[in-house]
């Protein structure tokens, strides 16, 4: 699939903009502070109905304005789709077809984004914040009902740290109440970490054989999930995780009465990563743990094009200068034939020959776009 | 500008309604000026009545004008079963279908700790000492299929069940007339695994 043009208004420092984009490789050069950024993001909220960057979608209009609005036409192999976001005080709107969607569950997923940009190079060393966020975002693009799940479950676990925390917790009916919502919990956990530990199975397989594409079979990652239920093996079914995870809650009850809080659960999920079986968080260079973050996002593109059956759009925000000419060519050797990428860049100098071929290339300056007439 | 002192008045009073912001309110304030003086009577009693005139039953807690409701009152009725519902509105909604001729109970809430609704902010002892009237043998639970009203259905069915009572709950997922292909992937899945044997 990819985005046949996009326009702006209200959108951070862009009044107003229209852009067409080239099916194949779209360049943003400028000088930093310009709004180049913006604009993959843009693109971004535009697909999945939040930023990439803030959760707070106020800080996404323009300042002194009451809205701002994102329009694109996203082709697929079934027919092109205009879509519409509009993000005001009172919330968002999304628009298919020219149809509002009520849920935004039915509008994510009908653009697929993935998105490197250099705050992605913390996905191995930072918090596993981070990595659960990388999880949920992409698990939710492929499957709109993941999303439900997770909010039921935030849901949920808000009621029970509330129960944890109330002075009487101890008496038996707010107990009653607990075990309650326990199970409650237990269902949905259950549900996110088989959802996960699919997705992880998949993207391992993808992950390592980019992996080893880029550093030439030098190295081999792999990805282990860490869930409050131990080690999950891929053939771990659904009633088998529930049952651990109650008997997981069973073990760390008195410390939550203690404590006031939900202890075990997928909301502590991480990740790991290895690459020639040495743990790449502690001990891997900065080089590696930047490839390793690079497979990951690599791989998502294969296994979105696997579950939804159309290739994803690659925004690079600023990142193609990091990577030496080796790894450059890997990416562009892999998709440039089936991806729409969209580059930012300060400089032209800092990107191979080949990627800039048949690419279109824009100026972006204070917050107005011009295209590169060639 | 300022509104005289009467208007604004009125205005403050319909902007306590929900769903009235502050121009709504307005239109509506200077709509009741045009109006015929006994209209806008009829419209003032009508607000004091409802609010005065109304109780709840002492047997089912459902708003009503006179104790019992009709409903408790009504002979006809079947007396072995109880529906919960959260709110008055939705004995309206449940009467509608005309199908059911049992009895109700409202509980006015679900638990919500974040809110700091516990079981002994809604009705639920009222509905326990109900249940000691030998003639009742199931209940029906129609909380919402929201995070709240599962969790009190969950906790309703354990004070219910060992008092030997039949408890259950009303099914979710398709709705009646409506087309599978149009039907949101949370309500499907629901559907299916709320799946019978035909």
């Amino acid at each position: 699939m990819f985005l046949e043009f996009i326009n702006v208004k209200h959108f951070r420092n862009y009044v107003q903009t229209a852009i067409d984009l080239n099916p194949s490789v779209n360049v943003f050069i400028g000088e930093n502070a310009q709004g180049k950024t913006n604009l993959l993001e843009a693109i971004y909220v535009l697909a999945m109905a939040k930023s990439h960057r803030t959760p707070h979608d106020k800080e996404l209009i323009q300042w002194g304005e009451n809205y701002a609005k994102i329009e694109g036409r996203v082709s697929k192999n079934s027919g092109s789709i205009p879509l519409e976001l509009t993000l005001s005080k009172k919330g968002k709107k999304a628009k298919a077809n020219h149809l509002e969607k009520k849920r935004l569950s039915q509008y994510i997923g009908l653009c697929n984004v993935v998105m490197f940009s250099p705050e992605d190079l913390q996905l191995v060393k930072g918090s596993p914040g981070l990595r659960r966020r990388f999880l949920d975002m992409e698990i939710g693009q492929i499957q709109p009902i993941y999303l439900h799940s997770l909010a039921q479950y935030q849901k949920t676990l808000l009621q029970r740290n509330a129960l944890l925390k109330q002075t009487n917790r101890k008496a038996p009916s707010v107990l009653a109440l607990i075990e309650i919502l326990t199970e409650q919990l237990v269902e949905l956990a259950g549900e996110i970490i088989a959802r996960r530990n699919r997705f992880i199975r998949d993207l391992r397989e993808w992950a390592n054989q980019i992996h080893r594409s880029i550093t030439n079979d030098h190295e081999e990652l792999s990805i282990q999930y860490r869930s409050s239920v131990g080690e999950v093996s891929d053939e771990t079914d659904l009633s088998r995780i529930k049952k651990e995870m109650l008997s997981a809650f069973n073990q760390v009850f008195d410390k939550e009465i203690e404590r006031g809080l939900t202890l075990v659960g997928p909301h502590r999920d991480d990740l790991q990563f290895y690459v020639n079986e040495k743990n790449v968080q502690t001990f891997g260079s900065q080089g590696q743990q930047r490839t390793t973050a690079l497979s990951l996002k690599l791989a998502e593109i294969e296994l979105i094009a696997n579950e939804v059956g159309e290739y994803p759009l690659l925004l690079l925000d600023d990142v193609l200068s990091e990577l030496d000419d080796q790894r450059q060519t890997h990416l562009i050797g892999t998709f440039k034939e089936r991806v729409q990428t969209i580059v930012t860049t300060t400089s032209v100098s800092g990107i191979g020959q080949e990627m800039l071929k048949d690419a279109r290339s824009f100026y972006v300056k204070d917050g107005s776009v011009a295209s590169v007439k060639d | 500008m300022h509104y005289p002192e009467p208007i604004a008045k009125l205005i403050d009073s319909f902007m306590k309604l929900p769903g009235i912001g502050p121009k709504t309110a307005a239109r509506l304030a200077f709509y009741v000026i045009d109006m015929e003086e006994d209209d806008v009577l009829e419209f003032g009693r009508a607000l004091v009545n409802a609010k005065r005139q109304l109780i709840y039953c002492s047997e089912c807690l459902n708003i009503t004008d006179r104790d019992p409701c009709f409903i408790c009152n009504d002979s006809t009725r079947d007396r072995s079963t109880i529906c919960v519902v959260q709110e008055p509105r939705d004995v309206i909604a449940m009467e509608k279908m005309k199908d059911y001729r049992g009895l109700y109970h409202v509980l006015h809430g679900v638990i919500s700790p974040v809110d700091g609704i516990g079981p002994e902010d809604i009705k639920v002892a009222e509905l326990i000492k109900r249940l000691e009237n030998e003639e009742i043998q199931e209940v029906i639970i129609a909380t919402n299929p929201t995070i709240e009203g599962e969790a009190t259905a969950m906790y309703l069915s354990r004070l219910i069940k060992p008092a030997g009572v039949k408890t259950t709950r009303i099914a979710h997922g398709l709705p009646m007339g409506g087309d599978l292909e149009y039907a949101d992937e949370v309500t499907l899945s629901k559907a299916m695994e709320g799946r019978r044997e035909l």
